[in-house]
């Protein structure tokens, strides 16, 4: 195990397990909060995980993961509407 | 550089990790929005800056760059947005452009 594959799980084991435990409880914003936060964690790991096994073509997938995210977690921020 | 690259890349990693478990017992959404600002203008710049001193200038340092550089763009506006929306949920504000 090199230096690339230790920091990419730990980034999975302590930046995406409270992502995801924040996604599946409590109010929708704190839902979305733990959507939002889970973009930079996955984008970071697969970083990671592609410097770890030498292959720079794998970045296209966290390049196109960060605009992605972004757009996406837009998209949840208009469907939160005042609170009925 | 190297021995740089690698503390970068580790300070990194760290502030995001810190910076969501400390999300997960934050007392309301807005100090969670700020430590999510934590995660994307902090810790993923330290890591793709890392990465590049590592990478030695190559092809995969200069895409983690960029890719750092989206998330550090994208990151704020992200907050600002999911602010709004708590805001407007909780009746702070009402809807309409900001004043």
């Amino acid at each position: 195990m090199n230096g690339w594959v230790l920091g990419s799980f730990v980034l999975m084991a302590g930046g995406l397990g409270p992502a995801g435990w924040l996604a599946v409880r409590g109010d929708p914003v704190r839902r979305l909060i733990g959507v939002c936060l889970a973009g930079p964690v996955v984008t970071l790991t697969l970083v990671l995980l592609a410097h770890a096994v030498g292959q720079a073509s794998y970045l296209v997938v966290p390049l196109a993961l960060a605009p992605l995210a972004f757009a996406g977690t837009l998209v949840f921020t208009r469907l939160l509407g005042p609170r009925p | 550089m190297i021995g740089a690259g690698w503390v970068l890349v580790a300070l990194g990693v760290a502030a995001v990790v810190v910076a969501a478990c400390v999300t997960v017992v934050a007392p309301d959404a807005f100090a969670r929005l700020h430590l999510l600002t934590v995660v994307t203008s902090l810790g993923a710049p330290l890591t793709g800056i890392g990465v590049f001193l590592l990478d030695g200038g190559g092809l995969a340092g200069g895409l983690t760059l960029v890719i750092v550089f989206v998330l550090a763009l994208t990151g704020p506006v992200l907050g600002s947005a999911i602010g709004r929306a708590a805001a407007l949920r909780e009746g702070r504000i009402r809807r309409g452009p900001p004043a």
